[in-house]
């Protein structure tokens, strides 16, 4: 049961990573970027280059790759979704944008590093367990958790307390508000988006370390979790994200131990649809989620 | 000639099914729904076909499909009403999970064979049925946009607090346009399932509903015939890339998928409309020059 | 615009119909892009170095993408049947692609050689036309693990499969009636989906029922995360796969955790015979590190060589089809091969241990 509930929390940091970053880019520009998982992708392979190619050690190839998540993220911002800026029905157009960004990272990254599933090397973290009670983890475990944790605690920092922080707040409420006060909105927008990818990548780079598979697949499954997290978590929230993160986390590993394996990714999504249906702004959205 | 017609007549068929397909997106875009359902409609329906040819084969052809065609339709209504008062993505969110659960409810149940699916289905779709199916359903949209009905779902699409407050009770129109969607998705699904032998949940994933999404913006949606337009033109491509590919020396590979996503990327960015929107801007580019 | 490229595609039949004294046309349907790409890269591979060793003008052979999809598997199928009027298929890589292709080449009466279709149903059973050269789980599981047994003397067992790709769930149904067959009981059975990467909670709740032995059925990617996790949960106990696991990637992915892995495989990696050592060779000289994918198909061009040997060296579908029917006792790297009388493979598996980060043979 200990055990389980260390595994819960363990992906469930992943997770919330993941969407934390997801939810950012929804509250600010209102649209679903479906390239977030890309990123998460392609960053994992820059670490894995970093390491394996450029013999870095894994401490410096992490901030590095996730430099290069935010920097992708910039490039999408501004291939996919400034010149859709101002368009009427953009959410849909911003949408397939994106996901016409994803398929061409997808295609970098088949060709760069091909379709077989990689790992770091051996040694790229020091192996070692913990125990806690009867329960183990591995120190890499503890890091990763540690290290979302961490990411996520400066973002949530870095959007109370700076002025940065409170311009992505004013364009997430009014961009035209906003511009009226003076922010420059383009570059909100293209900050906001730096960070959100930071974090796909380090999101990435973490999942990498933590389940031994890169590959160009393997944003896939963890960008369908990531809607059902932010939902639950509320859109624009990324408090609610951090804890619907560990919250399907953990409901994840529990269908698991308890009602069966076959049923996990479908307790995911049933959890996505009765928060829709029952309470659309999730656990701490504010954004206007229904018709008014 | 007629080598070459039987070369590529599937690839024909496939245009057809996946024509079907985009139109049955385009029903729900119609009222501005973006609704990401299909591909789990389209199991059903696949599915249900299969299943009653494979235990019933004495069912005529035609009651299969209109069965297939049903009950997606049905299965919408549970669905609809409580997810269509979202908003745009999320409710496109919603029905991406409803898809999801689908596919994975065909992957667990063992009367399907789960991942294996169901194997040795008789062909019964001849391209005629096919083609037959594709012009019935344009026709029927066609009366929809041209009715009443259509003028009701353009002012939801453009504006649907508006067109509540003239009067037009938006969610029986959206509830509907949802339904239709899920039976054209429906009996595409039994079409295909009666042409390519077997039907197994690998086919019904996420991906698949973003394929269709894309040939229906692709192709436009201003016209009926532009999702048919987007599902010949991105259903065509890949071998039109291997017929380039083979002479320019250009093995199979990522570049298929990169260049997928740069003409997807092109289309949505500078033809919005989809390219059948293409001769009119040329039109209105020479009149403006 | 559409004009232009139909009569592009009109005039490109004159280029294929003069390959006719460079041996046997035959069209090859594998996966070189979508989900089962790393498998075609691998077969694609066995195919060019089997065509390197067999020499100049024995096969024409024509290496088509089916893209992981039935829909393009149909397509080019209907397009070596009626365009390029291949003597014989080889492929496609996946059963369920195969099961959607296969009929119209056996409508057609062309025969098809599968290198990879490992499901029971669906292959083979299409008709007269359809043969195959990869071992199902079938003729491979329950040998192995009678095997394993007498090893390890297990009673329990805790099973972990792939619920949603027909190899992984096709080689669960075998795996658990050998199990019943055994007398072995299942402690607990958990599944995974192939994009899956996170097993810890499944490898959990399996372990803690404390059985003798982990059973896994899983393909190579996911089969290396799931040793490697399930040995940091403090699994000490034995781990048995299926063919999935007959793989080098599974051996790199999973690093030390792979020590001790069982395996049923259908190809004998370690094989001194001539047949195999060759293919070794070939492979070692393209730089690539074949597993059962290559070696099925190395073998699947050889069979095909074979056939039209076996029908005094005429090339046209009905001869390919007749020299299959007599090819016995044929040596090629899986052993020495047969085909069954429903036209599946017959050869010799193996059962294989990690052991010192290489598959050993279990005597």
């Amino acid at each position: 049961m200990g055990q389980q509930i260390l595994n819960g929390i363990f992906v469930g940091s992943i997770y919330a990573l993941f969407a934390v970053g997801y939810t950012l880019v929804f509250g600010v520009l209102d649209i679903l970027n479906l390239a977030h998982q890309a990123v998460f992708m392609l960053s994992a392979f820059v670490a894995l280059a970093l390491v394996e190619n450029a013999h870095l050690s894994i401490w410096l190839a992490l901030p590095l790759a996730i430099i290069a998540g935010g920097l992708m993220g910039i490039v999408l911002e501004r291939l996919a979704f400034r010149p859709l800026r101002g368009r009427a029905g953009s959410n849909i157009s911003g949408l397939i944008s994106s996901l016409a960004m994803a398929t061409v990272f997808e295609a970098i990254a088949l060709q760069l590093f091909g379709p077989d599933t990689s790992r770091f090397p051996q040694g790229t973290f020091p192996d070692r367990m913990i125990q806690f009670g009867s329960a183990s983890a591995s120190l890499l475990q503890v890091c990763i958790a540690g290290i979302s944790v961490a990411m996520m605690a400066v973002l949530t920092f870095l959007l109370a307390k700076t002025r940065l922080g409170r311009s992505i707040r004013a364009v997430a409420e009014s961009p035209r508000a906003a511009r009226i006060l003076g922010i420059d909105v383009d570059k909100v927008i293209m900050l906001s988006f730096f960070l959100s990818s930071a974090l796909a990548g380090a999101a990435g780079v973490l999942f990498g370390l933590a389940f031994n598979s890169i590959s160009p697949d393997v944003g896939r499954s963890v960008e369908l979790k990531g809607l059902a997290v932010i939902i639950l978590g509320g859109m624009g929230s990324v408090p609610g994200a951090v804890i619907a993160g560990f919250a399907i986390g953990l409901v994840e590993v529990f269908t698991v131990a308890y009602i069966g394996s076959s049923y996990r990714d479908a307790v995911s999504f049933a959890v996505l649809f009765v928060v829709l249906v029952a309470r659309p702004s999730g656990l701490l959205g504010q954004v206007a989620v229904r018709e008014a | 000639m007629e080598d070459f017609y039987l070369a590529y007549q599937s690839l024909i068929a496939f245009v057809g099914i996946n024509a079907l397909l985009a139109l049955s997106v385009y029903a729900t875009l119609s009222c501005g729904q973006l609704s990401l359902a299909n591909a789990g409609f389209m199991a059903i329906g696949a599915y249900t076909g299969a299943l009653i040819t494979l235990h019933a084969p004495q069912v005529p052809f035609g009651l299969v499909l209109f069965i297939s065609a049903i009950l997606p339709a049905i299965i919408a209504v549970p669905l609809g009403l409580p997810v269509l008062r979202l908003r745009g993505v999320f409710l496109a969110i919603a029905t991406i999970g409803f898809g999801e659960v689908v596919r994975l409810a065909f992957v667990n149940w063992d009367f399907t064979n789960g991942a294996l699916g169901l194997v040795a289905i008789p062909q019964r779709t001849q391209p005629w049925i096919l083609w037959l199916m594709v012009a019935v359903v344009i026709f029927v949209l066609a009366r929809l946009r041209g009715s009443r009905t259509g003028y009701a779902l353009e002012a939801i699409r453009e504006d649907e607090t508006a067109a509540r407050t003239m009067g037009i009770e938006t969610t029986r129109y959206k509830m509907a346009m949802l339904a239709w969607g899920a039976s054209i998705a429906g009996l595409a699904g039994a079409l295909e399932a009666h042409f390519t032998f077997i039907v197994s949940p690998a086919g019904y994933g996420f991906g698949r509903v973003v394929d269709m999404l894309v040939q229906a913006v692709v192709g436009g949606t201003a016209m009926l015939f532009g999702p048919v337009l987007g599902a010949a033109f991105l259903t065509l491509l890949p071998e039109i890339l291997r017929e380039i590919g083979a002479r320019i020396g250009l093995a199979p590979g990522p570049f298929r998928l990169f260049l997928n996503g740069v003409i997807l990327l092109v289309v949505i960015l500078y033809l919005p409309e989809g390219i059948i929107s293409l001769p009119q801007r040329l039109r209105r580019r020479k009149k403006a020059a | 615009m559409k004009r232009a490229l139909s009569l592009l595609f009109v005039a490109s039949f004159a280029n294929s119909a003069s390959a006719a004294d460079q041996g046997a046309v035959i069209g090859v349907a594998i996966s070189l892009t979508g989900p089962a790409a790393s498998y075609g890269a691998q077969q694609k591979a066995g195919i060019q170095a089997a065509l390197a060793d067999l020499g100049p003008g024995k096969l024409d052979v024509r290496i088509e993408d089916d893209a992981s999809t039935k829909e393009q598997g149909i397509t080019v199928f209907q397009k070596f049947i009626n365009r390029d009027k291949v003597a014989a298929i080889m492929g496609p890589t996946l059963s369920n692609t195969a099961s959607a292709a296969d009929p119209l080449a056996q409508m057609a009466q062309v025969p098809v050689l599968a290198v990879s279709n490992t499901a029971a149903k669906g292959i083979t059973d299409i008709g007269n036309f359809i043969w195959r050269d990869s071992l199902t789980e079938k003729q491979v599981i329950p040998g192995a693990f009678k095997k394993a047994q007498e090893k390890l003397q297990f009673k329990t067992a805790g099973v972990l499969y792939g619920n949603d790709d027909v190899f992984t769930k096709a080689g669960y149904d075998v795996m658990a009636k050998a199990l019943e067959d055994l007398k072995v009981k299942v402690t607990g059975t958990q599944t995974f989906a192939k994009p899956d990467r996170d097993y810890n909670a499944q490898l959990t709740a399996l372990t803690s029922a404390k059985p003798d032995v982990l059973v896994v059925s899983a393909l190579a990617d996911n089969a290396a995360a799931i040793v490697a996790q399930a040995r940091q949960l403090g699994w000490k106990g034995p781990i048995l796969g299926g063919n999935g696991f007959n793989s080098p990637a599974f051996i790199k992915n999973a690093g030390a955790a792979a020590e001790g892995v069982m395996v049923g495989t259908s190809w004998n990696s370690l094989s001194k015979d001539a047949a195999n050592q060759k293919f070794l060779a070939a492979m070692q000289k393209v730089g690539v590190n074949p597993d059962q994918f290559s070696a099925q198909a190395y073998t699947g061009v050889l069979i095909l060589a074979e056939a039209v040997k076996q029908s005094g060296g005429k090339t046209t579908r009905a001869d390919i089809e007749a020299g299959l029917a007599k090819i016995k006792d044929f040596e090629t790297p899986l052993g020495k091969f047969s085909f069954t009388a429903d036209r599946d493979a017959q050869h010799e598996p193996s059962v294989q241990q990690v052991k010192d980060g290489k598959f050993q043979i279990v005597q």
